[in-house]
């Protein structure tokens, strides 16, 4: 029996985006956006499906080492596929009704699916070279398909941002690296870890460099200070995209930042002769939910709303980091697993929500809170869906936020981070006020007389229900999930 | 033999002017080779600790952010082109119509 080899995902995505490219050069005179929307659906599906048949066969627990070190394939670098995969899925099936009188569909589809390899390598990523250029193989496609609209000067201006601010990043980020191989003269993380150990002469060019490294992280994640691309990315970027980015890509970002600073840098290590950053991220993490949920509250915009929305997760999730302790043992686990439970969590909800936007716009309906007035008498069963994303985001139990942000405040608590618990409680509180304004305006209010609605987005609807589905599945079978992301971690300290 | 902390402080120098061009050009031309500074800012650390401590992962990482820079160059200058056949200019501040 032949054995598949453990990165069978990322394989997967890169002959789907060959193939895409391929079938778009031999066939340049069709319509092809089904039949490459199939093929794009079909690669990222069985790229999720396999991570996840991988995770749940134990192949995760093994960790295989590949390339000489340089990537790793463990249960968290697999939770991570399917979070990416998964999302991956739905953004690929929406836009084909996204794109229906588009040009350039097929690099569209490739360069999506380029970008997730990008961002399961990112997961996968185990020695500061291949964190560095798995991050620029997500980056690169993802400005471009910001910028896809080339006609369209809010697309064009949300591309230049983001290209702008993420080079920028990525030359800090850069340096940062730089600097820690300065210091240790190697690049694989647990070589880094030893050499720490053993004790380095330059501990201030280590720490330099270490808060550097975090501007890439935070640039990815759109966490403070490098959050303020996300806004205008999100809004200005063809909806599909922007859900693309604020799911996968930030998740991919936290799954490299957990890798890195929990193996390069393990806090027992480092916490008392380099640089605590745990208490770095304890402050990014506040700084970040409430910059990102008071802003939120401001808008009138929908999608930049849930951009904004989008750093304020950004913040709930860094609390995984900032709550770890050294020698925290099993407690550490459970407070990282929250984390990456909450970002599969946010992969659906957050997706979804993306993706009822994007259905919006292909009605052409408007993008403030007044334009989606009175929408359920006319598309009731989609506003049923963005009502269970909305009130999933804020945490209400009728989809897995609720689950997946109360194991996280728990388990900051437990860890001794009462306060920071309760500043993402209040912050969470905060957040029902603007999610609850979209529900009103979708049920509550009436519609402008003229509003009608017309063509038959069948993939977006599907895609749309998809991650509805997703999200209440998550809130009825969380425990088994749930146990999947705290033997991920469990696995990551033990490497 | 020139002292390590010699090839810091060059290093440091050459990346201060990238990021003091990022932060007060207005071309995103002169924005792109600002960047660019960064990036050989971290490849003259790389290269220079690459000798320093006798491997050459350094080296080797070096060849590859070259590639990579080339790469976001690419990509950026075909940004570039976008917003100037869009805002009939390249200067990064004009680009303005979102607004928190």
């Amino acid at each position: 029996m032949t054995e598949l080899p453990p990165l069978t995902p990322q394989f997967v995505l890169v002959a789907a985006a060959l193939l895409v490219f391929g079938v778009d050069t031999l066939l340049p005179d069709r319509d092809n956006n089904t039949l490459l929307a199939g093929i794009a659906t079909a690669g990222t599906l069985l790229a999720a499906g396999t991570a996840a048949w991988f995770l749940s066969a134990g192949t995760g627990d093994a960790q295989f080492v590949q390339f000489d070190g340089a990537i790793i394939v463990d249960a968290l670098s697999l939770f991570f596929v399917v979070v990416v995969g998964s999302v991956g899925t739905l953004v690929v099936m929406a836009s084909h009704d996204y794109l229906d009188d588009a040009d350039s569909v097929a690099e569209f589809y490739a360069l999506t699916l380029l970008a997730a390899t990008g961002m399961t390598l990112m997961a996968a990523a185990n020695s500061l070279v291949t964190v560095f250029i798995s991050l620029e193989l997500a980056s690169l496609p993802s400005y471009v398909l910001v910028s896809y609209l080339k006609r369209d000067r809010g697309s064009i201006e949300a591309g230049l941002k983001y290209f702008l601010i993420g080079a920028l990043s990525s030359g800090v980020m850069l340096y940062g690296i730089s600097l820690v191989y300065a210091a240790t003269g190697v690049m694989g993380l647990p070589a880094i870890a030893d050499t720490i150990t053993a004790g380095t002469d330059f501990v201030g060019v280590l720490g330099l460099g270490i808060v550097m490294l975090v501007a890439g992280f935070a640039f990815k994640t759109a966490s403070v200070p490098f959050h303020f691309w996300a806004p205008e990315a999100y809004e200005g970027a063809p909806a599909p995209v922007s859900a693309f980015i604020s799911s996968a890509s930030k998740a991919a970002g936290f799954a490299v930042l957990f890798r890195v600073f929990t193996t390069a840098f393990p806090l027992d290590v480092i916490a008392g002769t380099v640089i605590d950053w745990s208490l770095l991220f304890a402050a990014l993490a506040v700084v970040t939910m409430t910059l990102g949920n008071f802003a939120a509250a401001t808008q009138e915009n929908v999608k930049r709303m849930l951009a904004y929305s989008s750093v304020g997760h950004a913040g709930y999730v860094l609390i995984g980091l900032a709550a770890l302790q050294s020698g925290g043992g099993a407690q550490n686990s459970l407070v990282l697993g929250a984390s990456m439970m909450h970002l599969l969590v946010y992969g659906f909800m957050n997706t979804g929500a993306f993706l009822f936007v994007a259905l919006a716009e292909y009605w052409d309906v408007g993008r403030t809170f007044e334009d989606y007035n009175g929408l359920s008498k006319r598309a009731p069963v989609a506003c049923v869906a963005m009502t269970v994303f909305m009130f999933s985001l804020a945490g209400l139990p009728v989809g897995a936020g609720f689950l997946s942000k109360y194991v996280l405040f728990a388990g900051a608590v437990q860890s001794g981070f009462a306060w920071l618990a309760g500043i993402a409680a209040i912050n969470s509180a905060l957040s029902l006020f603007y999610y609850s304004r979209v529900v009103k305006a979708l049920w509550i209010e009436d519609p402008r007389d003229d509003l009608s609605l017309s063509g038959q987005p069948t993939g977006l609807y599907v895609a749309v229900l998809a991650a509805a589905v997703g999200t209440i599945a998550l809130l009825v079978a969380f425990d088994p999930v749930a146990q999947t992301a705290t033997h991920a971690a469990d696995v990551l300290f033990a490497g | 033999m020139v002292p390590m902390e010699y090839y810091l402080l060059l290093s440091a120098a050459v990346f201060c002017i990238g990021v003091f061009g990022v932060l007060t050009r207005r071309s995103a031309l002169l924005f792109l080779m600002s960047v660019e500074l960064m990036l050989n800012a971290a490849g003259i650390n790389l290269v220079a600790f690459s000798w320093f401590h006798g491997n050459l992962s350094g080296q080797a990482f070096t060849l590859f952010v070259m590639a990579l820079a080339a790469a976001e160059v690419a990509v950026g200058l075909g940004i570039i082109l976008t917003l100037y056949r869009n805002f009939d200019d390249i200067d990064v501040t004009n680009a303005t119509t979102m607004r928190w």
